[in-house]
This record gives structure tokens, sequence and C-alpha cells, in this order.
């Protein structure tokens, strides 16, 4: 038996990719497969919940019928109207089932019945429609779009979050020959940088080494050298794992003939902590970009709640990354590192301020943007050490032996 | 477009022949040096446990196979290794075995080397600790875990009691369970079933890829131990009688055992029970019962092993250190019911070189540590196996019983 879990094994890929082959040889020959994408990508979802997941699944189909009523009943009134409560009350009900889901295991023993793998991207994808058809710039929205837009097989466990307008363009149009031939040899590309992070790198740092530093850290107890190591192997091993992940997900939809936005961009070469939310999960967080932190200080300006325009961003920092924090997981570390990073980007701020108006004084050479890079890393890996929960772990719920 | 097409797959295309003729093709199996084996039969590193290639070519030249566990790594200048290396003995052991491997694990261990041990002799050290309720460890046993020694035993595996019983084991620990190919045909085993042609051909696939992997990657991560084993050869004076190395074995224990009362080597004593450690301990084995569990029943498949193949095989059943167990409230009744059980189980199959240290444990520097046999234990040990793989081999009749595969066996009590 193979593991059905998106991207988990090689035999995945193996068994992928020979089924997507029809629909290569489509797109090579100019013609895109509708019936035959469309029950490929339904057998290798079906596929992702079967055996101990069975009602995963069902909690998927409860789920997808929910979101396309919604969003379709709500496409049908934008037609006409344009009722703020209306929407308000569209966007909360398309995070309601997230939102029971995230804030189950904080009061109950068992998991929510409403989960299933990649619950919060589809959320994302939903809750977008929904903003963009207010702000009128999605106009139609038919059904079979919106989900085939939703289902997209290779991102649908973790992302990357595509864009509605995006995605529909890419699915309209079928790349020509020579243009589909450079896609594919990205594909290949990103699918062997993907194994090398995620396979070679990503083992190293999580299954090899992650397990021996943390328990080097619970046998001392408090703050000592292997905890440091942890902090630093997690966050590799984070990003490698992630990175890699996202990778074969771009690989598989441009061998679908859909570009998918890139996740991460050499993260750890950041100069700063906003350089580095636009190297990091991109489409996360130019997710919460356009859809939490735009809206809020839209909002707040709008309605003149803080007049300081400094004041303001920083207000929506804080919120736009407590909400973040909260999607993560109602956990107080997850909180913490959203606060923490809220922090971390509204200093970021006061210094980018505080050196336009000092420019004369300040230096600016290679040497100092190394320093840039080599704080703003360990503030980041920092960030990740409390990320992890292990300093849950490490505090509340000491090892026995 | 073919250009661009071969520009950006061929490299793939290439290096798919390339990793996949490296895999199956028959490698031509090079030589290992002298000091490479050397080296391998002291390492007790796992991919050396695992593997094959180091494990048969020793063999094919003067080595023995020592089984055993964490004792192995007990390098002492009395230990076998040393002992054979300084008085160039026509034998040199391989030391099979590092803490946490256990029967199963020895049993899947061995399976490359079982058709050169046809008609030889092996030592064999069997602790009284692999004997609990549990049985092999399961992380232990995932960490020693040889999908090659595995499928090296699927395709010998007939229907019998004991290839159904390993079988089942072996569907009990997680690394082969994991293993779909395995885990399919480890069932069709247990159920009594012949493997089909297709798996069996598959699995030979397989067998030649491991076989592969062993060849190119097994030579890496060999703990070197050479150093340990010559410091002990200066050590030793160039003739010694055993009495002699006895007396010579107890004063290394005198200077190597001043920070405690207990007999424990120093080094041992600081870093595993010093600082308070040790009041923690106090009467913590009063629970301990060696008498149960599936470990006996993973015995018998070693011993069906040995039987099968003739090999004979001296077994070295070792004490614990008295003093230590007086102080963790071990029962040394139930103890010495365990070791009588075993006892039984290989006499009563005509395993008869069986070498019972369990009743020494008092008898100062026997132990180096507390379950750890090391310096005049060690002697003593030699005191019996230097003989038994210098002579001549002597005929033996095994006769096995698959009453030690049953629960009734597992459960039973042996002795007073």
């Amino acid at each position: 038996m193979i593991d059905w879990q998106p991207y988990a094994n090689p035999q995945y890929f193996v068994v992928l990719l020979a089924a997507l082959v029809p629909l290569i040889i489509g797109l090579y020959h100019g013609r895109r497969l509708h019936i035959y994408e469309t029950l490929a990508s339904l057998l290798f979802i079906v596929m992702m919940f079967t055996g101990t997941k069975w009602h995963e699944g069902f909690a998927l189909i409860g789920y997808v019928v929910f979101q396309v009523a919604l969003v379709q009943g709500y496409a049908r009134y934008r037609q006409t109207h344009n009722g703020t409560a209306v929407f308000v009350l569209a966007v909360l009900a398309s995070i309601a089932p997230l939102a029971v889901v995230k804030l189950t295991p904080a009061i109950a023993v068992h998991p929510s019945i409403l989960g299933f793998l990649g619950i919060s991207y589809l959320t994302f994808k939903s809750v977008q429609c929904v903003m963009e058809l207010r702000d009128g710039t999605i106009k139609r929205l038919p059904a079979l779009s919106f989900l085939r837009f939703l289902l997209f097989m290779p991102t649908i466990s973790s992302g990357p979050i595509d864009r509605y307008r995006r995605f529909e363009a890419d699915y309209a149009q079928v790349p020509t020959q020579a243009a589909y031939v450079e896609m594919l040899g990205r594909a290949l590309r990103y699918l062997f940088t993907g194994f090398v992070y995620k396979y070679l790198l990503g083992y190293v740092f999580g299954t090899l080494l992650l397990p021996q530093v943390a328990h080097a850290a619970l046998v001392r107890g408090g703050l000592s050298w292997p905890l440091v190591g942890y902090m630093y192997t997690y966050s590799m091993y984070l990003f490698f794992d992630f990175a890699g992940y996202s990778l074969f997900a771009v690989a598989i939809s441009l061998v679908m003939g859909i570009d998918t936005p890139m996740n991460f961009n050499r993260p750890f070469l950041a100069g700063n902590i906003k350089d580095f939310w636009n190297r990091w999960h991109m489409s996360l967080s130019f997710w919460f970009r356009d859809f939490v932190f735009m809206r809020v200080t839209f909002f707040i300006m709008k309605h003149k709640l803080i007049k300081n325009r400094i004041r303001v961003s920083q207000v929506a920092y804080l919120i736009n990354f407590l909400v973040m924090g909260f999607w993560h997981g109602v956990t107080w570390y997850y909180i913490v590192y959203g606060l923490f990073h809220a922090g971390a980007i509204i200093i970021n701020d006061l210094w980018l301020r505080y050196k336009k108006r000092h420019k004369a004084q300040l230096p600016h050479n290679r040497w100092t943007q190394a320093l840039a890079i080599f704080i703003t890393f360990n503030v980041v890996c920092f960030s990740f050490l409390i990320f992890s929960g292990f300093l849950d772990q490490l505090w509340f719920s000491p090892m026995h032996h | 477009m073919k250009r661009r097409l071969w520009q950006l797959f061929g490299p793939l295309v290439c290096a798919g022949v390339l990793v996949l003729g490296v895999l199956l093709a028959p490698l031509p199996l090079g030589r290992l040096s002298d000091s490479a084996v050397a080296s391998a039969a002291l390492s007790m590193s796992p991919n050396v446990l695992a593997g094959a290639r180091a494990k048969n070519q020793a063999l094919s030249r003067d080595y023995v196979p020592f089984f055993g566990s964490s004792e192995l790594s007990r390098l002492d200048p009395f230990h076998p290794a040393v002992l054979a290396a300084k008085y160039h003995r026509s034998y040199r052991p391989f030391l099979v075995g590092a803490a946490g491997t256990q029967s199963l694990t020895h049993f899947l261990t061995d399976q490359s080397m079982l058709k050169q041990l046809r008609h030889k002799k092996a030592v064999f050290i069997v602790s009284m600790q692999w004997f609990t309720r549990r049985g092999q460890d399961p992380r232990a046993f995932d960490f020693f875990y040889s999908p090659l020694e595995t499928v090296t035993w699927l395709l010998a595996a007939k229907n019998t009691v004991a290839d159904r019983y390993a079988a089942r084991r072996l569907l009990t620990m997680r690394a082969p369970s994991k293993d779909a190919q395995l885990h399919g045909a480890l069932l069709t085993v247990a159920a009594g079933q012949p493997l089909g042609d297709t798996a069996r051909q598959l699995l030979r696939t397989r067998l030649q890829m491991l076989k592969n992997e062993d060849e190119l990657f097994s030579r890496f991560g060999v703990n070197a131990h050479e150093r340990e084993v010559a410091a002990g050869e200066k050590l030793l004076p160039n003739q010694a009688t055993n009495s002699q190395l006895d007396a010579l074995a107890e004063q290394a224990g005198v200077t190597h055992t001043r920070s405690n009362q207990l007999g424990i080597d120093d080094t041992f004593y600081r870093t595993r029970l010093a600082n308070g450690r040790m009041a923690k301990l106090a009467g913590s084995q009063k629970h301990f019962d060696y008498r149960f569990g599936p470990e006996y029943s993973d015995f018998q498949l070693l011993l069906s092993q040995f039987a099968k193949h003739d090999i004979d095989v001296q077994f070295i059943i070792p004490p614990i250190n008295a003093k230590w167990a007086a102080y963790t409230g071990l029962s040394q009744a139930k103890y010495a019911q365990a070791v009588e059980k075993l006892k039984t189980q290989l006499k009563g199959q005509g395993f008869k070189r069986v070498l019972d240290l369990s009743q020494d444990g008092g008898q100062p520097y026997f132990m180096q540590d507390t379950i750890h046999i090391g310096w005049r234990g060690w002697v003593k040990v030699d005191k019996v196996v230097a003989p038994f793989l210098d002579g001549k081999r002597q005929p033996v009749h095994y006769m096995l019983n698959d009453h030690f595969f049953t629960k009734s066996w597992r459960q039973a009590v042996v002795g007073g």
C-alpha cells in the first residue's frame, strides 16, 4: 500500500505523475482534458481520506457543500445589493467551520469532527472570494469554477494559497507548447530541489538531529545550550520541510498547466522582518496583507479611529499577527509567536523611520547588511522556538524519568 | 522543441538510468582489506550488524561470531577480542551485538551468516535482562533493523512453527510493518502460505538493491575501536596462564573501582550513578522479573537456526553484580529461576555448552559495572571459550522442540 498523503514519500510521486501523463500529453498538444483532470484530481483527493481518515473525508464534503452554497448565495446577492451587514455575516459564516476546528482543542479533549487536512487553506480561498465579490473585483463566480479553484488537488492540503482570478485565467488559457515545455522544466527543477529540501535536509534536521537536541534540552531543563541547538535545528527543519512541500505543490501545479505562486524566496537572507515576511510563506503573508492588514488599515482610517498614521499601521500589524497566531492554533505559544512578530515588525518600522531621519550619520555597507541579515535570522529563529511549542513541553510538562 | 525537451529532461533520464544501474546491477564484490574487516569486527555499528558484506568476508577468514549485547563493548584488556589479538589465537572474535540487541534482532542479524556458519562454531552471550515481560524493546529493534536480513530470511522461510512465529513477531515491530512489500510477505508467511512467484521475484530484486546499498555504503559509519584493543594489548604480558591473567584482572579491577563500594568502574559510576542518582535507585528493581515473556520463544528462534545449520555454540550466561542486585532489590530467587528456565530450554534440546556464571556476581572484580561482565569475568570466559574455539570441532546432537514456541512455555515457572 502506498501512502496517499500528499507528497509523503517517493512512491506517491511515481503514482501521481503516472496518473497525470494523459494530461501532460494533452497540454503539450494544446488541449486541456477537463474531464480527465477532474476525475484524476478527485481520485487523489478521495484516496487522501481513505482508511482511518474516512471521517475527515465526510467533513470535507460537508464543508465544501456549505462553502459553495454560502459563496454562491453571496455572489447572487451581491449582483443586486451591497449591504455591509450581509457581507460581514458571509465572512463570519465562511470562517465559522475553521474557527470551530481551531477552538475545539482549547476546550475539549477530542478534535472537532468538522476538521480535515487542508481546512485552513480552503477557508483562505473561500474568504478571499467573498471579499473580492464585495470589492467587485470578482463579478461572476460560476459554481464549477469556484469548486475547481477551491479543490485544486496539488495545493489542497497546505497551499500555496492561490487567488481566484489568477487561477481562473491560467485555467481558461492553455499555454503554448514552448511555454508549457518551459513550465515542465521548472516543474522538474522544483521537484528535485524539493526532494533535496524535504527528503534530505528536512530528514537530517527533523528526523536525525531534532530528537537528539530535544532530548538533550529536556534532560538539562531550563535555558541551556541544547535549547539553543533546538532553536536552530527546528528552524532549519521547519524551512526545509515546508519549502520542500511547497515546491512539490508548485511543481505539480505547473505539470497541470497552472502557475501556482511560490511560497518561499530565500527567507533567511531577509535584511529585516518586513523583508522576511515578503520571503517566508509568501502566499499566506500576502493573503494576510491583502485581507487583514489592508482592510484593518482602511477601516481605521475611514472611521478615523486613530489619527496618527504610524499608530494606525502599528495597530494593524498587531491585529494582523494576532489573527495569524490564532489561526495557527489556540495555544499560548502560537499567540505569543504572533505577538512577537507584531512587536518585531513594529520595532523594525520605528527603526526604518529613525534610519531615514539619520541617513547621514548611519553607515550603510555590506557589513551592516550582513549584520542586518544575521540579526533578522536570529530573531526569526527565536520566534520559531516559540512557535515549535517546545518551550511548553520544557516548562509546563517536564519529562519524568 | 525536441532539442529543448532533451536539454530539460536528458539529465533526468541519464540520472535515472545510472541510479537503477547502480542499484540493480550485480556489482563486483570487492574484497575488503584485512584492516577493514578487523575494524568491522570490533565496530558493533548498526550498519555493520545490519549489513552482510563485512560479516560474510570476516567469516570466510578466521573470525568467529560473538553474539551478545552491551557487555561486548566493555573492551578492557581481558575482553575476548584483546586476548585473541595479543596471544595470536587461531580465531578472532567478530562482535555481533550492542546495547539493545536481543534475540529477535540476532535472529535477523545472523540470516546472511548462516550458510557460512554451517558445521562451524559460535559464541553467544545471553543476558537475562533481555527476558522482560515485554521482550524485545521495539525502539531498539527499529534501530538495528535490517531489511536486507529480513528479505534474506523471507526468501528462505518455510511453513514451520518457527517461521510462522518469527513472522508474527516481526509483524509486531514497527520498522518491518511500515514497509509495504515486507509487510505483505510477512503476513503470507505468518499465515503459513507460500510466497507467490511475483512476490519472490520482487523480493529478489529488492535483495539485490539492498546488497548493492550494503556494498556501497556499509563502509561508512564504522565505529573504530582498534585503539582500545591496542591499548589493552599493551597492558598484557607476552605470555600468561589463565590464573596469571586472573591475578592481573584483579589488579585492574582494584585500580578502576576506587570511587564506590559496589565494585563498579569509576567512569561508569561517575557518569551514570554519581551525583545523587544512586539514592533514587535503591530498591528500584524490586519488581524486575525475568522469568516470563516473548523473549523465551524469540530465543528459541535462534536455537532452531543453530540446530538446523549444525552450529556448535558456546552459551554464556553472565551474572549480575551481587552488591548492585542487593542495593536495587532484585530478587535473587526469581533471577535464579529465570536462569534455570533458560538452561532447561538449552540443555533439553542438546545445547550442552552452557557456561553458567549467574552465581559469580559476588566475586570481586568479576563485573565491570552493574550487569556487564569485565576483568575477571572475561578471564573466566576465556578459560572456557579459548579451548573451545582453538580445539577441533566436535559433533553435536540437537533435538528441537516446538513446545518452546508456545505460550505455556513462555508462562512456565521452572525450578524451586
